[in-house]
């Protein structure tokens, strides 16, 4: 027990009889608590409700820290992370690991690759597995190789893939994956992307939908995408405390310190590479620069060859023909000789006859001279061969002697002699014969050799005349092939020297196109920037950053509540303890007289509160400590993904609740206590003088109070005599009815987000990203076919990308849309923040939604800096600040898209339709996801589906607001109704007596209860409204645009809820006040 | 039989282990227009009787008549419509309602009866025509006094009942509520009974009761009362 300094010591009875006397006083405390348990128990249940509510949200936020710092550490996530524009080296991460105070440097490697499924094109973020932010595996293993891969629990969802499926990775230009494909051998949750949002893309719609992740070794590249850095000593603490900011900050210094060196070295590296380049480049243009001269000389030199010789040839052909000519003309006139000469001999002819006949006929006359010498001849011839057979014959005969036969045979020589001289003359006549027959023959011949002769030089002089003309013609035709094929060389050959003369061309071009093209490159050279790095913490990481975010607004949620619960706790222990006090007024005279000192008297009723605030206090920190930071997890953990809270006792605000409390409700009590014992014993002992009774105001407004009947007269005037209580019952109801309208505005405003985004912004039901890729004449094709479709209303072709605005370094993610013509009107309702008036596209300008507005700090006509993926900076105005609920998008003409990037291109379809079920929706987006442009397709219907669940989360906020607020407003009528019961039970007595029934009295009591309910009612929902607006302030979230509006309808709610409280109490009341006893109206004042 | 009859009333309050009786087998009558003093020692019973009398408390047993009504029998309304229409009570402390007007506390009796009395004529009656519009706070003791017997007869009260009304009072401001009392009796024809300690008063009195251990022990009748003013004490 404290002990006042006012209290004088002499006053203190001796030693030994203080301690009965402390004991005597814990007896009457613990009595009096007995005694007064209702009283006790209020006071019990302010200091639970208000020591909860304190400790409880205020712990949340640190547990919500503690959990995501375990699981950094746990899961080794970066303390700082490095990205260059240029990528980053080995020799980088060398100098890296030389400063002090980093503990691991991690080279990673990430890609956004574009993966092909039946219908859906996917953009996925491939990061490598390492020793830094270790993935949690759900399912299966870790990849033992370079063809393994983790991949997103979701990610198997809607691919249908399973652990052991194959996922093929198309080969692109510059990719750094080295796998073609890969097996998924497990799930996995990545510290990294703790919320559900995922980083932005330059691929497809702008963000990448599922991450993957790889071994190290299935990546091939020079440079690494980004370098992990963990820290010294930032285990030890805490993430986001200040003690850890402290030693990122202190490395980050030292890197920065590091930074130009290594940039610089980075720039050169890539400027030597580049020069290096060039030069080959140049070398080769110069060797393929001669090599194509060479040729061209040698083409010429052709050229010219070929010219000569087609004149030689053309010369030869002329000689030739000069000659064949004069030849022929020779031939002619030889043939016309031979013609004269035949002609000559033909004429001739007939004289050559008759001399040949004239010949005949004499050797004929020559002939028949010799013809009978002849005859004789032959008959002496034949006599003299009869002589001779004869002869023959008889020598033949044997009898014959021999000079017989020496007769014959000289007879037969004889005959044989004769015979051979006959036959000589004979033959030499036949000799003769022979030879005038020979002359005839001759002659006869000769003549017919000449006829002959004369006939073949005829036949002969026609064939040579023929074989002349035919070798003329020969000649000719010859000549005039030989004329054609030199008319055709020259042909060729001046198409030659065309050809060479455009090739001549061509070659200059080239070269100079050549040329330029190293010129460009040398220029770019001279372009290339330097390498910036970036430096970025923890809080460069959305999902991180969000949950910090979220954090700090549930600590400032915690700021709050609890000091509406400290407040009404107070006002309670002040209002309960001070009728306590008076109530025990002449008692207190009475000890004071007997010689107790303040302190001993004052103990009492500070035990009395003491005790009430320590076990109320105690088990509402319990109560707190557990429940709250489960229940608001249980919201946050639908937007997270990480282990489950760890609670803490947390005996920082368990001390600073309870002293709070302490302070609030002991001090109170102090307060009340010391100022009654302030008075001497005979004031005490004397009845207090009954508050006197005042006119009020409205007694001067004779229109009004004339019209109040009796008992409203008093009960006006009761209202504004019992200031205190009058305070407490409003500030209790309004409290409560501002807590219930907080609640249900929480509730409105969460479940008008979608109606508000997907009625009122978005008239468009169903989005269809189209293929990368896609031409122009699929395009229309497309849109021809979708046109067609029934109950397709509205097609807008738009181009969505990712960007991020920038302005005074503060940074927000957005979706680009651009539509390609000026109709983006039909399907989002762009409307003023502000006026709600609709609203169009400025030229050059970009309009951007509430929400991102406000987080960057923007106005209307503001310029700020759009950032796009690949980093590079534009500054825009702002033509409007448009609404929007979900998510912030940027709305930027075509024109404007095309002058800050490349062309224009369609990617997204928005299209409305008129199909009034989810089965034809379904139908209708299946059928179109057969479609071969089309990529993936998202529905309204079932994002509103899926957000519907995540929000329904939020009720529970609702339901802890409402019970409490209930709670509140219980105790607080309560107590307050058994205050002023037991204050005015003298009053309340006599008019029983007076003949009051039970009724007229309970509304003797009760009118004012009902007034002051429904003044506090009115403020309630004023303050619920603040209250409202304050939370939503607070808790909203980043993507999501709270609307700040409650319906009307739980204007109501917090109203009748209230009145139910309140009616409760009241019926509490009745039987209180029937059990008032009229004796009490004839006791005597105390 | 009598206006009023208290026949064989027993009351008997436990508390804890010990039961108490405040009344004894007590009986006793009072005729109509008649002024009681009921005198008698602390815990005699006066005030129980009275209590039981104005349907303020219950009788253990025993039969209670007012007016040929049957008090003890009454339930938890009649009862209230009992002491609404036919009891006038006045306190020891007055008992006036702090945050109203003198006016205005007779008024808070006279709105609940049927035949109540104008509040102005009572107030000019009991002599505080001047002083109706303050509060209780502003008056002093006897006139707070009057302004509580104005608010009980207001009602038009069949039975006036008066528990020590000058118990917190000088003496003479004692004698002029008693004759107050005692003129309310006279010119209203009302039954008044007034409890006291102070037995110099029973002269006054029509009927004078004395208690002693929860029993009427002695009932004396004054065939002359005198007025209080004639009595010093």
């Amino acid at each position: 027990m404290v002990e006042s300094p006012l209290v004088p010591k002499g006053n203190v009875p001796n030693g030994t009889l203080g301690v009965k006397m402390k004991k005597a006083l814990l007896k009457d405390s613990l009595k009096e608590i007995k005694n007064t348990y209702r009283r006790f128990i209020s006071i019990l249940l302010m200091a639970f409700l208000g020591v909860g509510f304190f400790a409880g949200i205020r712990a949340t936020a640190p547990d919500m820290v503690d959990t995501v710092d375990k699981y950094f550490d746990n899961k080794n996530v970066y303390d700082m992370k490095l990205l260059s524009t240029l990528g980053l080296t080995e020799d980088d991460i060398i100098a890296l690991k030389q400063i002090d105070g980093i503990e691991g440097v991690y080279g990673e490697y990430s890609e956004d690759i574009l993966l092909n499924f039946e219908d859906t094109e996917l953009v996925t973020k491939v990061l490598s597995l390492d020793e830094v932010n270790q993935v949690s595996i759900i399912e299966g293993r870790m990849p033992e190789n370079s063809k393994e891969c983790l991949v997103e629990k979701s990610f198997c969802t809607q691919t249908g893939k399973t652990l052991g499926d194959i996922v093929t990775i198309e080969e692109t230009e510059d990719s750094i994956i080295k796998e073609k494909e890969v097996v998924i051998v497990g799930t996995m949750n990545s510290p990294l992307y703790a919320s559900r949002e995922r980083d932005t893309s330059k691929l497809g719609s702008g963000r990448v939908s599922y991450n993957m992740y790889l071994p190290k070794e299935s990546f091939d590249s020079e440079v690494y995408t980004e370098v992990y850095l963990t820290l010294e000593k930032a285990k030890e603490y805490q993430t986001d405390s200040t003690e850890y900011k402290e030693v990122v900050e202190q490395v980050k210094e030292k890197i920065e310190g590091i930074k130009e060196e290594r940039q610089e070295a980075r720039y050169q590296e890539i400027k030597i590479e580049a020069e290096e380049e060039l030069n080959k480049a140049k070398t080769e243009l110069e060797e393929e620069k001669q090599k194509a001269e060479s040729e061209i000389q040698e083409k010429e030199n052709e050229i010219t060859q070929g010219q000569k010789s087609l004149q030689n040839a053309q010369a030869t052909l002329n000689a030739n023909q000069k000659q064949a000519k004069e030849q022929f003309t020779l031939a002619q006139t030889q043939i016309q000789e031979a013609k004269e000469q035949v002609l000559k001999q033909e004429q001739d002819l007939p004289n050559l006859e008759n001399k040949a006949q004239q010949e005949i006929e004499k050797l004929n006359a020559q002939k028949e001279q010799l013809q009978p010498n002849l005859t004789a001849l032959k008959q002496s011839i034949s006599s003299s061969e009869e002589q001779l057979s004869q002869v023959k014959q008889e020598l033949q005969k044997e009898n014959l002697n021999p000079e017989e036969k020496q007769v014959l045979e000289a007879q037969k020589t004889q005959i044989e002699n004769s015979l051979t001289m006959i036959k000589g003359q004979k033959e030499t006549l036949d000799a003769t014969l022979q030879t005038i027959e020979n002359a005839i023959l001759k002659i006869q011949t000769e003549l017919q050799q000449g006829k002959e002769a004369l006939k073949q030089g005829k036949v002969q002089i026609q064939n040579q005349e023929e074989e002349l003309q035919k070798s003329q013609q020969n000649a000719n035709s010859e000549f005039q092939k030989a004329q054609a094929e030199i008319n055709n060389s020259k042909t060729q050959l001046e198409e030659g020297k065309t050809a060479l003369a455009s090739a001549k061309e061509e070659y200059q071009e080239k070269m100079e196109q050549a040329e330029k093209e190293i010129e460009d490159a040398e220029e770019e050279i001279q372009k290339i920037e330097k390498p910036t790095w970036y430096i970025l913490d923890r809080s460069a990481n959305t999902g991180y950053n969000s949950f910090i975010q979220d954090t700090q607004s549930v600590e400032n949620l915690g700021k709050v509540f609890p000091i509406v619960f400290f407040v009404i706790a107070t006002l309670i222990s002040l209002t309960s303890m001070t009728r306590m006090v008076e109530e025990q007024r002449v008692q207190i005279g009475t000890m004071k007289a007997l010689g107790y000192n303040k302190v001993q008297i004052a103990g009492k009723y500070l035990l009395y509160a003491a005790l009430a605030c320590i076990i109320g206090g105690s088990i509402g920190m319990l109560v707190g400590f557990i429940l709250l930071p489960k229940i608001i997890w249980m919201m946050y953990s639908m937007m997270y993904v990480m282990p489950d809270i760890s609670i803490h006792f947390n005996w920082h605000y368990a001390i600073l609740g309870l002293g709070l409390a302490s302070i609030c409700i002991i001090g109170a009590t102090l307060y009340t206590a010391l100022s009654t014992l302030n008075q001497t014993p005979s004031e005490l002992m004397r009845p207090k003088a009954p508050k006197p009774g005042k006119r009020v105001l409205l007694e001067k407004i004779p229109f009004i109070w004339k019209h109040l009947s009796f008992t409203r007269k008093v009960t006006v005037r009761n209202i504004f005599r019992y200031k205190k209580r009058f305070l407490m019952t409003i500030i209790g109801i309004a409290g409560c009815t501002a807590l219930i309208l907080a609640g249900f505005g929480i509730k409105d405003a969460i479940s008008a987000i979608l109606p508000n985004q997907y009625e009122k912004v978005y008239h468009y039901q169903m989005q269809i990203s189209l293929k990368s890729g896609i031409t122009n004449t699929e395009l229309e094709n497309l849109m021809k076919s979708l046109q067609e479709k029934q109950g397709i209303k509205k097609i807008v072709e738009t181009q969505m990308t990712s960007g991020t605005l920038v302005n005074k370094g503060k940074e927000q993610d957005v979706q680009m849309i651009i539509p390609k013509e000026e109709n983006l009107q039909e399907v989002i309702h762009l409307a003023d923040s502000k006026t709600k008036e609709t609203v169009n596209l400025q030229n050059n300008k970009i309009a951007i939604t509430e929400k991102v507005a406000e987080l960057i700090n923007v106005q209307k006509g503001d310029t700020i800096i759009l950032k796009d993926a690949d980093e590079k900076q534009h500054e825009v105005q702002i033509s409007n600040i448009v609404e929007n609920y979900i998510y912030h998008y940027v709305y930027m003409p075509k024109e404007l898209y095309e002058k800050l990037y490349e062309p224009y291109s369609t990617n997204v379809l928005l299209v409305e339709h008129t199909l009034n079920n989810n089965q034809a929706e379904d139908a209708l987006s299946k059928e179109l996801l057969e479609k071969e442009e089309v990529s993936a397709i998202s529905l309204n219907s079932s994002i509103q589906n899926m957000m519907n669940d995540m929000m329904s989360s939020l009720n529970y906020v609702v339901i802890v607001l409402i019970v409490s607020a209930g709670l509140l407003a219980f105790v607080v009528l309560y107590n307050l109704s058994n205050v002023n019961i037991s204050e005015r039970i003298r009053e309340l007595a006599t008019i029983k007596v007076l003949g009051f029934y039970d009724k007229e009295v309970y509304q003797y009591i009760t009118r004012e209860t009902v007034i002051l309910t429904a003044i506090g009612i009115v403020l309630g929902l004023i303050g619920g409204y603040f209250l409202n607006y304050f939370i939503m302030g607070t808790c909203e979230i980043n993507v999501l645009r709270f609307s700040k509006e409650i319906r009307p309808i739980s204007y109501l709610y917090a109203v009748i809820i209230t009145i139910i409280f309140t009616t409760i109490v009241n019926i509490v009341t009745y039987f209180s006040l029937k059990k008032i006893d009229m004796i009490e109206s004839l006791k005597s004042i105390e | 039989m009598a206006y009023i009859e208290f026949q064989n009333v027993k009351k008997e309050y436990q508390m804890g282990e010990v039961t108490i009786k405040a009344l004894d087998n007590t009986s006793f009558e009072i005729e109509k227009g008649e002024l009681v003093v009921i005198v008698g020692p602390s815990g005699a019973g006066k005030t129980t009787c009275l209590n039981i009398l104005g349907g303020m408390d219950s009788v253990t047993s025993g039969k209670v008549f007012v007016d040929g009504k049957e008090v003890n029998k009454l339930k938890n309304k009649e009862l209230i419509k009992y002491r609404r229409e036919d009891i006038g009570f006045v306190f020891q402390f007055y008992n006036l309602v702090q945050n109203l007007t003198a006016i205005e506390n007779v008024e808070l009796a006279s709105q609940i009866c049927k035949d109540s009395l104008n509040p102005e004529t009572i107030m000019k009656k009991v002599g505080l025509k001047e002083r109706m519009k303050n509060f209780p706070s502003q008056l002093s003791g006897g006139e707070q006094q009057r302004v509580a017997i104005a608010r009980a007869i207001a009602k038009n009260p069949k039975l006036l009942l008066c528990d020590e009304p000058t118990g917190a009072l000088d003496y003479k401001t004692g004698k002029q509520i008693l004759k107050l009392l005692q003129e309310t009796c006279r010119k209203e024809n009302m039954t008044v009974i007034i409890i006291t300690h102070n037995t110099a008063i029973a002269p006054m009195a029509d009927k004078v009761i004395h208690f002693k251990n929860g029993k009427a022990q002695e009932i004396t009748i004054n065939e002359h009362p005198i007025s209080i003013d004639e009595i010093e004490w």
